[in-house]
């Protein structure tokens, strides 16, 4: 990095999200993870559950949405291991798994805490949460604001 | 309606390159002005310039004008960028069909490329987490593709009976294919003891059955018939038909991962719009950015049955003097992948293959289809080409 760049945050080399409420309208997603609660938005006047979290329904365009749980619980339907080419900050072999979330919703998650071999079909998972890199956000007056962030993964349950 | 012609096509060198992406833009620009002498930089109207990770790469945006000025070219109809990552350059090329048709521009240059390969190699792993929906897939480190193709191959595999020899059958003919391509990045022929003994990158996905990171321009000129017929003494090649369809982004939203629901949307759309069916293919490029990606091309494409693609490859349906000869040009496993250009690579190779002037020749090849799939496999594209308009 050149010297100039030394000690400063640049959104286009984040891996993860801005989760501040000055930054996304979907940040109580964030707040409840850190709960240990997976979830998203369901349309209040057409009754769809959409994933990822939306402002706006994706089927009827309503604005009238709720938060709602998804299971955090789930079964391993398949497995992948990555070699070669992952990417800086995460883990080689990356390991991910389609995940069935008792029927709501499959996710294309990283599973962690698990070695190469070690994770099979049909397996149990549980979402487990951890923080990543806080961002810090310029305040007023020169002031620095450090934000905690967290993100998600599963894990043998 | 008017009818629009595809008239030159030329492209740089592919591989790991020493040049700037506007290198290689000028080189590629230079190469398609060089297939057809009878057409020049002053005969353009419009320029369209795809490319994907310009700004991630290059540090450049507002790249169409700054291609132009390199070019000599001074558009007065269209001058503007088209991003959908692997897809940009057939997305380039439906625009231009688009405008020439409508009549708002009527000779369309579209020139595509990508330089990938910068002076650290973790920046070009990392810079994919921004290909995915950056927010969900990205952060779970699903950047580069191998995980999510290594995903379809695993259930195609469970489902089907489609063997890892299937899947190396595929990059041995396209290798092959490719043995001739000189501006190509890989230009050696591999065996199936090869393929199926190399590292694994995602198993059962090996070296072989993964297409590379490549930097490299290509371009084609499109024009409206009447102005073609006096742009180009080689055989008329007409864009028939298009069809583009995406019907998810985030991979917690692919209901299907062995039958691509939004490939057979945009193919039926193409053959609908071109009034042919998959029967009448003669010839295609397809995304072969992983060997079980063009396995289901075949199911998907119509031009085997669902579940049949291995026996497909198998039974060398796919191959020179087969059903359809696909990839004949090497494919992006032989050719390389700079994002912004493949789409043009295979419109360039279609067009040689229906005038006839191929380095490996379909003999009298007079229908040609393109194939270009984007993202969490999230967006398909189909361009048929042919001799006829009917």
């Amino acid at each position: 990095m050149n010297k100039i760049l030394e000690g400063k945050y640049a959104v286009t080399m984040d891996m993860y999200p801005l989760q501040g409420k000055e930054f996304n309208r979907i940040y109580p997603f964030y707040e409840f993870l850190k709960e240990g609660r997976l979830t998203t938005t369901a349309c209040r006047d057409c009754g769809k559950k959409a994933f990822p979290p939306r402002v706006v329904c994706p089927e009827c365009l309503s604005e009238n949405l709720e938060w709602v749980d998804l299971p955090t619980r789930g079964k391993v339907l398949v497995v992948t291991e990555e070699e070669v080419g992952v990417p800086l900050g995460f883990e080689t072999p990356l390991i991910h798994a389609l995940i069935d979330l008792g029927g709501e919703l499959t996710l294309f998650s990283r599973v962690v805490n698990v070695k190469q071999g070690e994770l099979k079909e049909g397996d149990e998972v549980k979402l487990t949460v951890f923080p990543v890199d806080p961002v810090s956000v310029e305040g007023k007056k020169g002031a620095v604001n450090l934000q905690e962030r967290v993100f998600f993964a599963f894990e043998k349950a | 309606m008017r009818n629009v012609c595809i008239i030159a096509g030329g492209q740089s060198q592919w591989g790991v390159r020493q040049a700037t992406l506007r290198d290689m833009f000028q080189e590629a620009g230079k190469a398609c002005f060089a297939d057809n002498p009878a057409v020049t930089n002053k005969d353009i109207d419009g320029l369209i310039v795809g490319s994907a990770y310009t700004e991630r790469c290059s540090f450049q945006t507002h790249l169409a004008p700054l291609v132009a000025e390199h070019l000599g070219i001074k558009p007065k109809s269209v001058c503007a960028r088209v991003e959908l990552l692997c897809a940009t350059g057939s997305t380039g090329i439906i625009m231009a069909y688009g405008l020439i048709k409508s009549g708002l521009a009527d000779v369309i240059m579209v020139i595509g490329g990508e330089k990938l390969y910068t002076p650290q190699r973790w920046e070009i792993n990392f810079s994919e987490l921004a290909s995915v929906d950056h927010d969900w897939d990205g952060a779970m480190g699903l950047g580069l593709p191998p995980p999510i193709f290594a995903m379809v191959a695993k259930q195609h595999m469970k489902l089907y009976g489609t063997t890892e020899e299937q899947l190396a059958m595929v990059s041995v003919k396209n290798r092959r294919n490719g043995l001739n391509n000189r501006k190509g990045q890989f230009r050696e022929e591999i065996t199936l003891e090869t393929a199926l003994n190399a590292r694994p990158i995602v198993r059962p996905l090996k070296l072989y059955d993964c297409c590379p990171v490549t930097d490299g321009a290509a371009a084609v000129i499109l024009a409206v018939e009447d102005k073609a017929r006096h742009l180009t003494d080689k055989p008329l090649v007409y864009i028939r038909g298009a069809g583009q369809a995406s019907l998810h982004n985030m991979s917690a939203n692919m209901a299907n991962w062995t039958t691509w629901e939004s490939l057979k949307i945009a193919a039926e759309q193409a053959y609908k719009t071109a009034r042919v069916s998959p029967r009448d293919i003669d010839v295609a490029q397809t995304h072969d950015c992983f060997t079980i990606s063009e396995i289901i091309e075949y199911e998907d494409l119509g031009f085997c049955e669902k579940g049949e693609g291995g026996y497909f490859i198998q039974e060398g349906r796919s191959d020179f003097g087969g059903q359809v000869p696909v990839n004949t040009d090497g494919g992006l496993l032989s050719c390389g992948h700079p994002f912004g250009a493949t789409g043009i690579r295979q419109a360039i190779e279609i067009m040689r293959q229906l005038r006839g002037d191929a380095v490996r020749q379909v003999e009298g090849a007079r229908i040609g289809l393109t194939h270009n799939l984007s993202g969490v496999i999230a967006a398909h594209t189909v361009v048929i080409y042919g001799r006829d308009l009917d």
